[in-house]
């Protein structure tokens, strides 16, 4: 930081002296006095040159409550700290710190409540990498868009950087005293009227803190809020079995999977499971080893129904009808008597079928966010299909369960609104946002005394509370947390925090009065008691694997109470429904300052920088709107306004909205002030008795236009043979004929490099978007650069539909540079910018590029990027630090493009010379191919015919994208496997 | 205006041509409107300035350009000042080694504008570049970093072509017009026009050495200028040509671009053939039958042009590949469509009425038939270009382009480089080559005709 350096460090190592120790009244009034000085207004004006012209006009006072946050954020804050010491070279460096040389930590980053394990890669000290832990069980070395993105999270310039009271800055030592005194009051009442608000928590640390909490005050409470979880399926268990469980879906044992709207592959928090389970029992398929169906039935279009082997439109209403046919023919009786039109029935005879000719691995799963009885019946149904035990398993809950369950955010709204809460401490919740609008979440909270809220941003329920307390990143923290298979990760730091911030464990040890324990103590202590004797061993052990081997729950036998399931009567067909989905990039809202997130196109409509309100064509066309139109969706008076999309493949009379936009967090970057108006607000509509879906609802066009930034505004491909299909795993999907060329062939040594990307697992998930913008420091554009078709992605997601827009077959497709062997690119550069490496690669220049754009001009897959502006000149030190810093930040005016990763190949080849051994085949693992939970891209030596890649070349279902250009690329494509289904024409 | 068809002495009637011609720049009689044109030139000159400046400071971002649309009117902008220059040549150089003497009448002011045109063009291959101060890369000149340009690329052909293009027009243009400076310095009564002429006349005298030297010199440079024309507009369609890009992988790009440039060209000579003519009164040197031979190049290789339209669309059909015959029906139907059906008729509708010789004589026909070709082939190098690159192959890279308004401010700053010299040259230079319209009616006396001259 520059207060560090120079002259103007002595001067703030003055003034940080002058104000040391003091905090409150004495700081501010120190504060106060120096505000005078000559000395200080130099100061300000070269920290803080933006608003030094103000300082003139803008009095004393002013000045300081505008400046408060900065200032302690500067370090000037009371608060003991460092001294202030000059940086310098190491004389006797620690051992094993090479410069250039990153260090790798194993650890999780959380997300809904559950550990995404990790292996974070660090540069002396900053963390520039996250990449999957291979030897975690359930996530086998993948990870997800959300885990990737979490590194940029860590870096927001956004996040508090300092405990605000009342909206001012102040100190921890304030808070520490005033907290001291609310302890003491608790204590004297056993802690009557404290409320703890959290959100999902898997934490063993954190459960025993609570359960200590309870114990010592039982007249506080605690409640907990998710709001994208399956609370209906652990109410669905205790209707069954008596007893909350947890499901855990094994996709790898299922031959065959039928989907009701359950986006099983979708995002989330256990998508990278699914994705790896899903893709083991898929590959298996390739090899003829297994069978592997996906038959998905559902109201819009999914990354689940993406992959469907069969895939039904259905409303979401009638998806109790569909799972009640199906009981039915399995000999259970739900109450439910609907019938059901040619296609559904159809459908479910082909399920039923299929389940029938599979038992035991056979699997039905009914989206958690259709009621519970529903899930109880997809329970009932799986237990007649043999599915429990094998695909089905059981287990406690992973994520702790509430006091009142799935109705805990109403049991203290309850609670507030009768003014029996004295004191709230909101622990990383947002319900001023994600609460269902009717809860009055926003209004009733006024009616709390004392409210305390801990998060990362100052958002919109911080800004309901008196006290805002900066919590840690999961990447600077000390915790721990189990993951979706129940494995328990401890959170080890990969840095030391950048900001005032503190430990969600020290906060709620605070609560309780005691001041004494670091983050790191309260993790060990917990262990400290499991483990007894053995803890030193086992906790070096646990950080150097990041997780507790064999620590995933045990899974449970539960017994069935055979009392017949009654659904709900599904309601008449009226109106329009509409269907609240979490984005697919911004969750419920807690990414919305994710810049990474908010630029990655979501797989349906390849939106960036808002949402959309998603309609089918045939309702479009009713309407007689195109995308971009303004419509207002209604309902009961509420009533929510923004663009429309067109989703060929969605059911007429449903509309999607997703959450997450029309947030507001006070910051001082855009991030701040713009994002309130990125998107819009869901959250009117949402209502607490059905918060996934509305019945009755209206659209009516307003006659505006807002213009949607998207990535991909042309998706039918009618005619062309981009994505290729196959019937069957050893069906040839290309002619393998070399096309003549003028071009002398060249001969290739080992190791030459190539990919395979198999379109038959890519789930279209981003994760590998998100993992190349991490390792490539691809810049970030912004919404309007976006529109206008500037995107810098290296990698893209292609996705196409084709046939009926009505039901549609739809597909993913990554497109990398192909790395053509005739490359035209290479051809058209004047000045030798674009080359071929002798190792087959297709290499950008940047030092060269002068950016005569012909290379773009000629490629005929526009895999190619430019920079068009400079992207990086204004970049806050906290983005600057993320880079990775084997990879050239690009200048203005250069072109670039994926690399294959050239700086990881290097890295392999020369850490191999240097330790004197061959390179193998997976020693390079470019960063997409490493991030993909479902492997479906695979890199490596083309010319070695035993490695990964050139077996899946071998295969028959191998082609090139654009075969007839004849650009000889070494990006290879295998094509999907889509069965025949009798009655529907093949598309 | 003397009445040259009548006849004084021949000495007197030759020494009259010159003086004729060389009477412009010494007591300029259009003074008032060639400062109103000139002041608006330089404004329009300030324009490119400004939108060069902002253009470097911010970047290509500026422009309206995305991926795929990499490439914008800036480019066809280049195309199109480019093909212009070409017919300055075409009647300069090419007439000269056919012998045709009418063009002894238009070469001087052709080649000039030739030289402006290439000017133009020449800038913006270095304005779109996204590092243009590194632009000298492109050239083939000994370095520390030890690497040549990449010969295999349309570019570098490009960088060579326009460089070699402008340096043998500049040439070719100076040494033709060196006799008429010297004439003009022997004619200058002021000192200032004496000194300046000159100068740059670099000593002519005028003896029979000298001729026996210019005319070997004249004729190389022709020679050499002539094959240019067909080298440079062919080279500048393979930038389109060599890529694998559907619409324009066509092999009837060089030939198409040059006729299509040659098209072009000659409508902006007819544009300043009857400009000049009439405002100078030069009706003695441009006749009728000048105009009626420059309205006959424009219909020819304006049927040319068109030859080539069509084999375009004969070329997708028969080639039967899906993407070729995609692009060509969305050049017909598609999003450019606009520019495609303007470029037709711009181009090849008003045409037809040159077969019409009283049309191919009037000249403000000719000058409104002229300029409807030259915006048509302006709209019709911005069909070629966007329409293949805003939908190729990917269905998914589909995208539009709209210039942005510093794309529009550059090309009518452009249209100042374009003016600014070219009035200078008609301000101060003599306009048209005296002692080659005397050398062509000495030719037609010797043959017993009537002077008709040129």
């Amino acid at each position: 930081m520059s207060l560090r350096d120079g002259h103007n460090g002595a001067v703030g190592a003055r003034i940080g002296e002058s104000l040391r120790g003091k905090s409150g009244r004495t700081f501010w009034r120190s504060l106060d006095e120096l505000a005078g000085t000559e000395d200080f207004r130099r100061f300000l004006e070269a920290e803080f040159p933006s608003i030094a012209p103000d300082a003139g006009s803008v009095n004393r006072r002013a000045l300081l409550k505008i400046m408060g946050a900065s200032l302690a954020m500067a370090g000037l804050a009371g608060c003991g700290g460092e001294t202030d010491e000059e940086a310098l070279p190491y004389v006797v460096a620690p051992e094993n710190v090479i410069p250039g040389n990153p260090k790798w930590y194993a650890t999780s980053v959380t997300f809904g409540g559950y550990a995404q394990p990790v292996l974070g890669k660090t540069h002396t000290g900053r963390p520039v990498k996250l990449e999957g832990n291979p030897d975690h069980p359930a996530a086998k070395g993948a990870t997800d868009a959300f885990t990737q993105a979490a590194l940029i999270g860590l870096y927001d310039p956004d996040r508090t950087k300092a405990p605000l009271h009342l909206g001012r800055a102040t100190t921890w030592s304030t808070f520490d005293a005033a907290i001291r005194e609310q302890a003491e009051k608790l204590d004297g009442t056993k802690g009557q009227g404290l409320r703890l608000l959290t959100g999902a928590v898997s934490s063993p640390t954190l459960q025993r803190q609570i359960g200590d909490l309870l114990r010592r005050w039982p007249n506080a409470r605690w409640h907990a809020f998710e709001p994208a979880q399956e609370t209906t399926r652990r109410d669905a268990s205790r209707q069954v079995f008596g007893e909350p469980l947890d499901w855990h879906l094994r996709l790898d044992k299922a031959a065959v999977i039928v989907a009701l709207d359950d986006d099983l592959l979708g995002p989330g928090p256990r998508q990278v499971h699914h994705g790896r389970m899903w893709s083991e029992r898929r590959q298996a398929f390739h090899n003829g080893k297994a069978a592997c169906t996906l038959l998905v039935a559902e109201p819009t279009p999914s990354l689940t129904g993406t992959m469907a082997t069969e895939r039904l439109v259905v409303p979401h209403a009638r998806i109790a009808i569909l799972l009640a046919a199906f009981a039915q023919a399995l000999g259970l009786q739900s109450g439910v008597q609907a019938p059901l039109d040619e296609a559904a029935k159809a459908f479910a005879e082909h399920a039923l079928e299929r389940c029938r000719r599979n038992p035991g691995a056979a699997l039905i799963s009914v989206g958690a966010q259709h009621a519970a009885e529903l899930q109880a019946l997809a329970l009932l149904v799986n237990e007649r299909l043999g599915a429990l035990g094998n695909t089905l398993g059981f287990t406690d809950p992973v994520i702790a369960e509430p006091p009142d369950g799935s109705a805990s955010l109403e049991a203290l709204v309850s609670d507030m609104s009768r003014g029996q809460v004295g004191t709230l401490l909101i622990l990383d919740c947002n319900p001023a946002y994600t609460a269902p609008v009717d809860l009055d979440f926003a209004d009733v909270i006024e009616r709390v005394p004392l409210r305390l809220h801990a998060g990362l941003h100052h958002d919109e329920t911080a800004a309901l509370c008196h006290w805002h307390l900066p919590l840690q990143h999961d990447l600077e923290a000390w915790t721990d947390a189990r993951a979706v298979d129940g494995t328990v990760g401890i959170i080890q730091p990969l840095v030391r925090p950048f900001y005032d911030v503190r430990s969600k464990h020290v906060l709620l040890e605070n609560i309780a009065g005691r001041f004494d324990a670091t983050d790191r103590d309260l993790v060990q202590a917990t262990w400290r008691t499991a483990w007894g004797q053995d803890f030193d061993a086992r906790w070096r052990d646990t950080l150097y694997r990041g997780f507790i081997p064999d620590s995933v729950l045990p899974e449970k036998a539960p017994t069935f109470n055979t009392n017949p399931i009654t659904l709900p009567q599904p309601p008449k067909a009226d109106g329009l429904t509409v269907l609240f989905r979490p984005d697919p990039t911004i969750w419920d809202g807690r990414f919305a300052n994710n810049a990474w997130l908010q630029e990655l196109p979501k797989p349906i409509g390849k939106i960036v920088w808002g949402n959309a309100v998603f309609i089918a064509p045939a309702l479009a066309g009713k309407l007689e709107v195109e995308n971009g139109n303004e419509v207002r969706v209604s309902q009961d008076g509420a009533a929510v306004t923004g663009p429309v999309w067109i989703v060929p493949g969605q059911e007429p009379d449903t509309i999607v909205l997703t959450l997450g936009y029309g947030r507001r967090i006070s910051g001082e970057d855009i991030g701040g002030g713009l994002l309130h108006e990125l998107g819009y607000d869901a959250t009117p509509l949402r209502r607490a008795a059905g918060p996934w879906a509305l019945a009755g609802a209206e659209i009516a066009v307003t006659g505006n236009h807002q213009d949607i930034a998207s990535t991909q505004y042309h998706s039918a491909m009618d005619g062309y043979d981009f994505v290729r299909t196959v019937s069957a795993p050893d069906e040839q999907a290309a002619e393998k004929k070399k096309q003549p060329s003028f071009y002398p062939n060249r001969k290739w040594d080992s190791p030459s490099w190539g990919m395979s990307v198999d379109v038959d697992l890519c789930i279209g998930c981003n994760a590998c978007v998100v993992a190349c913008m991490a390792e490539n420091n691809i810049p970030v554009v912004g919404k309007e650069l976006v529109a206008m078709g500037r995107e810098m992605h290296w990698l893209r997601i292609d996705r196409y539909h084709e046939g009926d827009p009505a039901d549609p077959a739809m597909y993913f497709q990554p497109v990398p540079c192909m790395h053509c062997e005739q490359a035209p690119c290479e051809m058209g550069c004047p000045v030798n910018a674009t080359t071929h490496s002798p190792d087959g690669l297709n290499q950008q220049i940047y030092n060269r590029c002068i950016g005569t754009r012909t290379c773009s001009s000629f490629c005929p897959y526009k895999v190619r990027h430019f920079n068009w502006f400079d992207y990086t000149a204004d970049d806050p030190p906290e983005t600057q630090a993320a880079r990775n810093p084997d990879v050239t930040v690009r200048q203005r005016g250069v072109m670039e493009k994926c690399t294959y990763c050239v700086q990881r190949i290097r890295e392999a080849q020369i850490s191999a010379q240097k330790d004197g051994r061959i390179l193998v085949d997976g020693d390079v693992r470019t960063a997409c191919q490493q991030a993909c939970p479902t492997q479906a891209i695979s890199f490596g030596d083309v010319i070695d015919p035993e490695s990964a890649v050139s077996r899946r070349k071998a295969s028959p279902r191998d082609y090139t994208l654009l075969e007839e250009v004849n650009t000889r690329p070494r990006t290879t494509y295998l094509a999907r496997i889509t069965e025949s289904v009798p009655g529907k024409a093949k598309s | 205006m003397t009445d040259l068809t009548a006849h004084p002495p021949r000495g007197r009637r030759y020494a009259e041509i010159t003086g004729e011609i060389t009477r412009v720049p010494l007591d300029f009689p259009q003074r008032r409107n060639w400062w109103i044109l000139f002041s608006f030139s330089l404004l329009l000159l300030l324009v490119f300035i400004v939108s060069a400046g902002v253009l470097f400071t911010f970047g290509v971002g500026v422009w309206g350009n995305n991926i795929p649309v990499n490439w914008g009117i800036a480019i066809s902008n280049y195309v199109f000042f480019l093909g212009i220059g070409h017919a300055g040549t075409l009647i300069s150089a090419m007439l000269l080694v056919l012998n045709e003497n009418w063009r002894n009448s238009l070469n001087r002011f052709a080649e000039a504008m030739t030289l402006v045109a290439v000017t133009c063009a020449g800038l913006y291959p270095i304005l779109h570049l996204g590092r243009p101060w590194l632009f000298y890369w492109m050239a083939l000149y000994p370095n520390t970093m030890t690497i040549q340009p990449q010969f295999r690329s349309p570019l570098t052909w490009d960088f060579f072509a326009v460089l070699t293009y402008l340096t043998v027009s500049l040439l070719f243009w100076y040494i033709g017009i060196l006799p008429d400076l010297a004439a003009s310095r022997d004619r200058a009564r002021k000192r200032r026009w004496q000194v300046f002429y000159g100068l740059i006349s670099l000593g002519w005298r005028g003896s029979a050495f000298h001729w026996a030297r210019w005319r070997t010199c004249y004729a190389i440079t022709a020679v050499i200028a002539v094959p240019l024309v067909v080298s440079v507009h062919s080279e500048i369609s393979l930038l389109f040509a060599a890529g694998p890009i559907p619409g324009w992988t066509s092999t009837v790009f060089p030939p198409y671009f040059v006729l299509g440039a040659a098209f072009s060209g000659f409508a902006v000579v007819s544009m300043i053939a009857v400009v000049l003519r009439h405002a100078f009164g030069l009706y003695a040197f441009v006749t009728d039958r000048h105009l009626d031979l420059l309205a006959k190049m424009l219909l020819t290789t304006g049927l040319m042009t068109a030859y080539g339209y069509c084999i375009e669309v004969f070329d997708a059909l028969y080639s039967g590949e899906k993407q070729d015959i995609a692009t060509m029906f969305d050049r017909l139907t598609g999003g450019v469509a606009w520019s495609y059906w303007s470029a037709v008729i711009c181009n090849f509708v008003p045409l037809q009425l040159l077969w019409l010789a009283r049309v191919r004589r009037n000249p403000w026909l000719l000058f409104l038939i002229s300029l409807s070709a030259t915006i048509g082939m302006w709209f019709e190098r911005y069909m070629l270009l966007v329409s293949s690159l805003y939908r190729d192959y990917l269905v998914s890279s589909w995208d539009s382009y709209f210039p942005s308004f510093w794309e529009w401010s550059l090309f009518a700053g452009m249209l100042g480089v374009f003016l600014t010299p070219f009035l200078l040259f008609v301000r101060f230079l003599p306009m048209m080559s005296a002692f080659e319209i005397k050398e062509a009616v000495f030719e037609q006396e010797q043959e017993g005709e009537e002077p008709r001259h040129a």
